[in-house]
């Protein structure tokens, strides 16, 4: 791109139209329907954008006004985005998968105007609060299934909108110019999309970002990977969420590569393999998803397969990731790696979709070192980053020779880290937001004096200066004794086994440590397959006696491996248990991003602590449920309660203080 | 002794490498003829539960017709076609008046029925066309003839053209069949009904038509492998016996898959040429009859679904 | 294929006249009338054993009843074999699931095109001209079912594999290939969590909604049979004892005794 030209180019719907007078036939997006990749030109994505802008406005879309946008990632959520944005309007995207409830606070905290949604099933949440939403004047639709016998007075297709704006074009030869004038009328300064996180404590905060901030990080981060209009992502996350916004939207307008929706979210491994996508972000537990579905086939596939398969896992372990880092290696080693690579590594990254990746990068939790090796070893340039959604994203992320698995990376370019007296990470980014909608008191909150914002993470850098994070700031506790006490930390050491998806740990002020654990269905309903342990439901399996020697076998590891950790040696797990029911965001107990929300879970579960620490064997719970169309049941259990082996620390005994 | 068996016969393998090729040559030619066959079992039997023993009778009596018509005065090619038709009679005739009467009945009964039209066939064969063996027409539909003779490995290996022209044809009829039963409409009914009758009937899918093509199919399987067979040896009864050669290949391949027939087929074929030849002055020759058999019934005990069979799973 | 029907909403598209059915000294099916209207979803229900699913395999010709007829789109019919049923556009599923369990989802759902497709065997075999014109056609309106049931992830999985409440909607699919005027559905909802059979639900009503189907169904979840049916008849030991709205079946003194004796 040219210098002069980037200069005003501030906004999103300024680069849209950059991206279609630079490079009109490249492919803008695609999307798989009814089994077919159809593809949009960035002069077609362009075209669409302004017509459908224009037939926004002319449903009384104005500068300022909120559009809530809401579904899975389709093309015509993204371009309603960008027509927003062209009238000067600000998205808010929402997940597609709150319920009713969580959906009208967004919706009416954001005060939207219009909402674009994909199908029925977010039309009849917003219509069953709509009483609520008094702003709302109009829903438009993807897909019309299901919608015929719907009163259309305040509810049209998308595809309708897109229609009426080329009628108007045609019609109407000062629509155009109309048109351009909105969008030149838009500058950096716009608040260019509100993003609410799902915030991992009360109700959840609008973030609001402007356009020239975010433009200015997502050009940092294009060049820092050097990201070409070649490149090729699989946009599968979440619209609402930040990742999606920033790699997806905002890097593919910048750098001009192509936007691949997937046919259905169950069908995004194959649809990534389809694309050849060559740029990939995946939260930790995507990858352990694909790890633990490798192994399961592994255990069914014949002697030889499993033979080859762990002897050159073996050569992986001991070359992958220093070929990758391009440190020296034996000539034989390589070739042995090259020949494992046809073999085995190949077909894997086949399978996984991720034979084209170039740049993959995860982050939002911790990653388990064998699970990072894993992937990297068979010759994934996987990379950890470290951002929220105030900071739009990047605050730090590793370069390519620089991976660990236990750091997140040194500062992105541009952004400014500063470790607090207490342990919290601060930082000021050419991307962080200007406030939180209608809250200055927590917008304050989080600043410092001199404009740095707070991540409420606590973390310190490492020799070599990459940032290594601990835990929530306020999460790292202390035990009654004094001694140190991070659950986070403990909670991800347990999650690194397969059997275990959950944990949540409990002991700030207490005498000691105790967990719930939540059983991998996936990998423990295979062992129970593999050893004719029947079971009826995920509860059975939970409480069952030998699923409860095996979680105990991991808590003892786990406490082994503290043991040798002076910090945290005194921090081990004395008692847990495993929940009857698994954790769910619909019930409130995880974030919409999947995260534990121990307090939360702590109240609604009081009975099951007390437990822990009384000494009973047993505890009775019942726990209201919320079903999917947002009915309540209530599940009752009696849940077993098991005393853990306890490591002496190794080394020096009195290390806590 | 144990070196006379385990040793010596590889010594040999490797003592005259062109000897070797020579019998692996054999065996495979011998091996896609059986595959043949087999495939003629597994298409009945997938479409319609039935053990087919008149398979091989089919095949005598396909080249029966086939050099009967053309002593007749009847040129070759017409000949050929007019065989096709014959056994497209022959496919409708077995539905009308053996299978639609006895549909639903236990498997063994028809069983029994396929071993009643096995005489039947033989029967109108030697009616029409007399008992005595006939030499197949192979010059006269355009086969080549002759040998080839390549040197390999220090030493000459001698290949018949007509082997050559068998496999080709074989490999080719495969492939098509293959094609046809994965992307066709009629063969994807064909799949269906083997998977099951109940559901193919409430889709429209009528059984009965599906029987005939299945059988017109195997019928015509049974012609080419009649017409290749016929030509390395005398057209004539005696051929049918290689039907139980089908055997142990289905027992290898499964009795559902049409890989399995094939692989079956190649592996029983070179399996007991090289046994033949190797194994056999041990014992006085003549293995080649039954050794088919032995392998068949080891592998029957390691895995008795076969190499590509449907898994036996018997969940508690 | 089936000549579109001439028949509007609220019509009779199928009457059932005194049927029974015996299995040698066993009554299935005793004397029962009853008829479908056009564009209307009609629950059969009834206590284990009360001749529910014999009643539907009489309506698509797997059963012969011994006396009484069935009028199918003002032809009544003596006997019917499955094949005329189905190229007369009646369409079922099965209560345990039949499918292809060696083919994938798209072959399954193909397959129920079948009647649909004309190319002749010579074209088939060499699966050019016509034939080729006519799968890609057929495809197309097979994607559109898979993407009506939301089934894309499955698309080329053997559908042995699957889970069983996709094994459902796999088959649903299959008998929606056919594009019925009269679907029968043999208990859709067996053995399906609940948000399995919200989802069956919607696609039930859906179907109707969209394709204008009639639809006989047979369900043990009353709440399922009360929310989605417009009329209901119940069978008991073979014989009605009620037919009506939800409502009025609902309030039947017959109907509260028959399920108080077989509640467990």
């Amino acid at each position: 791109m040219d210098r002069d030209a980037s200069a005003v180019l501030d906004t999103f719907p300024k680069w849209l139209a950059h991206q279609a007078r630079s490079r009109p036939e490249r492919p803008g997006m695609r999307h798989k329907d009814l089994g077919i990749w159809t593809e949009w030109s960035w002069a077609d994505v362009a075209r669409n954008v302004r017509a459908y802008a224009l037939g926004l406005m002319a449903h009384g879309l104005q500068r300022g006004d909120k559009v809530a946008i809401i579904g899975n990632n389709r093309p015509k959520l993204y371009w309603s985005m960008m027509a927003a944005q062209s009238v000067g309007a600000i998205p808010v995207p929402v997940y597609a998968d709150s319920v009713a409830e969580e959906m009208a606070y967004v919706l009416e905290h954001a005060e939207v105007k219009f909402a674009c949604v994909q199908d029925q099933e977010q039309v009849d949440k917003i219509l069953s609060v709509s009483d609520r939403l008094q702003n709302l004047a109009f829903v438009f639709y993807d897909e019309p299934r299901g919608l015929r016998a719907y009163d259309h007075a305040r509810l049209q297709a998308i595809g309708e909108v897109i229609a009426q704006g080329e009628a108007l074009i045609l019609a109407d030869p000062e629509a155009n110019r109309r048109l351009d004038a909105e969008i030149a009328r838009g500058n950096g300064d716009d608040i260019s999309v509100i993003l609410y996180t799902s915030g991992t404590t009360g109700r959840s905060k609008g973030v609001m970002l402007s356009a020239g901030r975010c433009i200015a990080a997502a050009r940092d981060t294009v060049a820092f990977d050097g990201i070409t209009d070649r490149d090729n992502v699989l946009a599968y996350l979440p619209l609402a969420w930040v990742g999606d916004h920033y790699l997806n939207y905002a890097q593919a307008l910048i750098a001009g590569f192509c936007i691949n929706c997937p046919e259905s979210p169950e069908t995004a491994v194959e649809d990534r393999r389809e694309v050849g996508n060559t740029y990939a972000f995946a939260p930790p537990r995507v990858f352990e998803g694909m790890l633990t579905r490798i192994m399961i086939r592994m255990e069914d596939a014949s002697w030889l397969k499993r033979k080859l398969f762990h002897y050159y896992m073996g050569v992986a372990k001991k070359w992958g990731e220093k070929i990758l880092d391009g440190k020296p290696v034996p000539a034989l080693a390589r070739l042995n790696y090259a020949i494992g690579h046809l073999l085995v590594y190949g077909p894997l990254k086949n399978v996984m979709g991720l034979t084209t990746v170039r740049v993959g990068y995860t982050a939002g939790e911790a990653i388990g070192p064998e699970l990072f090796s894993f992937f990297r070893s068979i010759g994934l340039n996987l990379k950890q980053l470290y951002g929220q959604t105030e900071a739009f994203l990047f605050v730090t992320c590793q370069k390519d020779d620089g991976v660990r698995a236990d750091c997140v990376g040194p500062a992105t370019p541009n952004v400014e880290i500063r470790i607090a007296d207490d342990g919290e990470v601060l930082y000021k980014s050419p991307g962080q937001f200007v406030g939180y909608f209608k809250d200055p008191d927590k917008t304050a909150e989080t600043m410092t004096p001199d404009g740095f914002v707070k991540t409420g993470d606590a973390g310190f850098f490492e020799k070599d200066g990459q940032l290594r994070i601990i835990d929530r700031a306020k999460d790292v506790g202390r035990l009654r004794s004094g001694a140190l006490f991070s659950p986070k930390y403990i909670e991800n050491k347990l999650k690194f086994f397969p059997n275990i998806r959950e944990a949540v740990a409990f002991g700030q002020g207490e005498d000691f440590v105790t967990c719930f654990l939540n059983i991998d269905i996936t990998a423990v309903g295979n062992w129970a397959e593999r050893n004719n342990v029947s079971y009826g439901s995920y509860q059975e399996l939970a409480g069952h006696p030998q699923v409860y020697d095996i979680l105990a076998g991991h808590v003892a590891e786990v406490n082994r491996q503290l043991a040798e950790e002076p910090l945290m040696a005194n921090a081990q797990i004395h008692r847990f248990l495993i929940l009857h029911k698994e954790l769910d965001a619909d019930d409130g107990e995880l974030t919409r991003t999947q995260k534990v929300r121990r307090g939360f879970i702590a109240d609604r579960y009081g009975a099951l602590v007390t437990a822990l620490y009384d000494g009973s064997k047993e505890a009775n719970i019942s726990t209201e449920v919320t079903f999917e169309d947002g009915r309540k049941g209530v599940i009752a259990a009696r849940v077993k309660v098991m005393d853990a082996k306890v490591v002496p620390p190794v080394a020096l005994p009195q290390a806590a203080e | 002794m144990l070196y006379n068996v385990l040793i010596d016969p590889f010594v040999q393998m490797a003592g005259a490498p062109d000897l070797f090729v020579q019998t692996i040559w054999e065996g495979l030619v011998a091996g896609v003829l059986y595959a043949l066959i087999a495939l003629g079992f597994v298409l009945i039997f997938k479409a319609s539960g039935v053990f087919n023993f008149a398979q091989g009778m089919m095949v005598v009596f396909a080249a029966l017709t086939l050099v009967g018509l053309h002593e007749k005065g009847v040129p070759a090619w017409a000949a050929l076609l007019l065989t096709l038709g014959v056994m497209a009679i022959l496919a409708i005739a077995v539905e009308r008046v053996v299978l639609r009467p006895l549909v639903n009945q236990p498997d063994i009964i028809l069983f029994m029925a396929t071993f009643g039209l096995t005489f039947i066939i033989i029967g109108l064969g030697e009616f029409i066309f007399g008992g005595e063996p006939k030499q197949m027409i192979a010059e006269e539909l355009g086969l080549p003839q002759g040998t080839m003779r390549f040197d390999v490995l220090g030493g000459k290996v001698l290949i018949q053209k007509i082997d050559v022209a068998a496999a080709v044809i074989a490999s080719l009829m495969i492939a098509a069949l293959a094609l046809f039963f994965q992307y066709t409409r009629i063969g994807r009914a064909l799949r269906a009904v083997a998977d099951s009758h109940k559901a193919a009937l409430s889709v429209g899918i009528s059984l009965n038509q599906i029987w005939v093509i299945v059988w017109f199919a195997a019928g015509i399987v049974a012609l080419i492998t009649g017409i290749m067979w016929g030509a390395r040896s005398d057209v004539s009864f005696a051929l049918q016996v290689i039907a139980l050669k089908a055997l142990p290949v289905l027992i290898l391949g499964g009795f559902t898959s049409i890989p399995g027939a094939i692989v079956g087929g190649l592996i029983i074929g070179i399996g007991e040429k090289l046994a033949e030849f190797y194994w056999g002055p041990l014992v006085g020759g003549g293995i080649e009859n039954w050794v088919a058999f032995v392998i068949a019934l080891i592998f029957l005990m390691v895995r008795p679904q076969g190499l590509f069979g449907d898994k036996i799973i018997e969940r508690i | 294929m089936a000549e579109t029907s001439t028949l509007s909403p609220g019509e009779i598209m199928l009457k059932v006249e005194n049927v029974s059915l015996r299995f040698g000294g066993v009554k299935a099916i005793t004397d029962v009338s009853f008829d479908i209207q056009k564009g209307e979803i009609r629950a059969i229900i009834g206590p284990n054993g009360a001749g529910k699913t014999s009643m539907l395999n009489v309506i698509n010709g797997f059963y012969h009843p011994q006396d009484g007829t069935i009028t199918y789109k003002g032809a009544t019919r003596a006997k019917m074999k499955p094949y005329v049923a189905a190229s007369q556009g009646i369409a079922r599923t099965f209560q345990n699931v039949a499918l292809f369990k060696g083919m994938s989802t798209l072959d399954n759902i193909m397959v129920g095109r079948t009647l649909k497709m004309k190319s002749n065997f010579f074209w088939q075999v060499f699966r050019h001209g016509p034939a080729m014109t006519e799968e890609i056609a057929h495809r197309r309106h097979v994607e559109e079912i898979i993407d009506f049931l939301e089934i894309e992830h499955i698309r080329k999985v053997p559908v042995g594999k699957l889970p069983y409440g996709l094994q459902k909607r796999v088959e649903l699919g299959r008998a929606l290939a056919m594009e019925p005027e009269l679907l029968l559905l043999d208990e859709p909802m067996a053995g399906m969590n609940l948000e399995e059979k919200e989802d069956m639900c919607r696609f039930i009503l859906d179907v109707k909604e969209q394709y204008g189907t009639t639809i006989a169904l047979i369900e043990h979840d009353m709440g399922v049979v009360m929310d989605l049916s417009d009329r209901v008849v119940v069978l008991e030991y073979g014989r009605k004892i009620a037919d009506g709205t939800p409502d009025e079946v609902k309030a039947n003194q017959a109907v509260i005794d028959a399920y108080l004796g077989v509640a467990h």
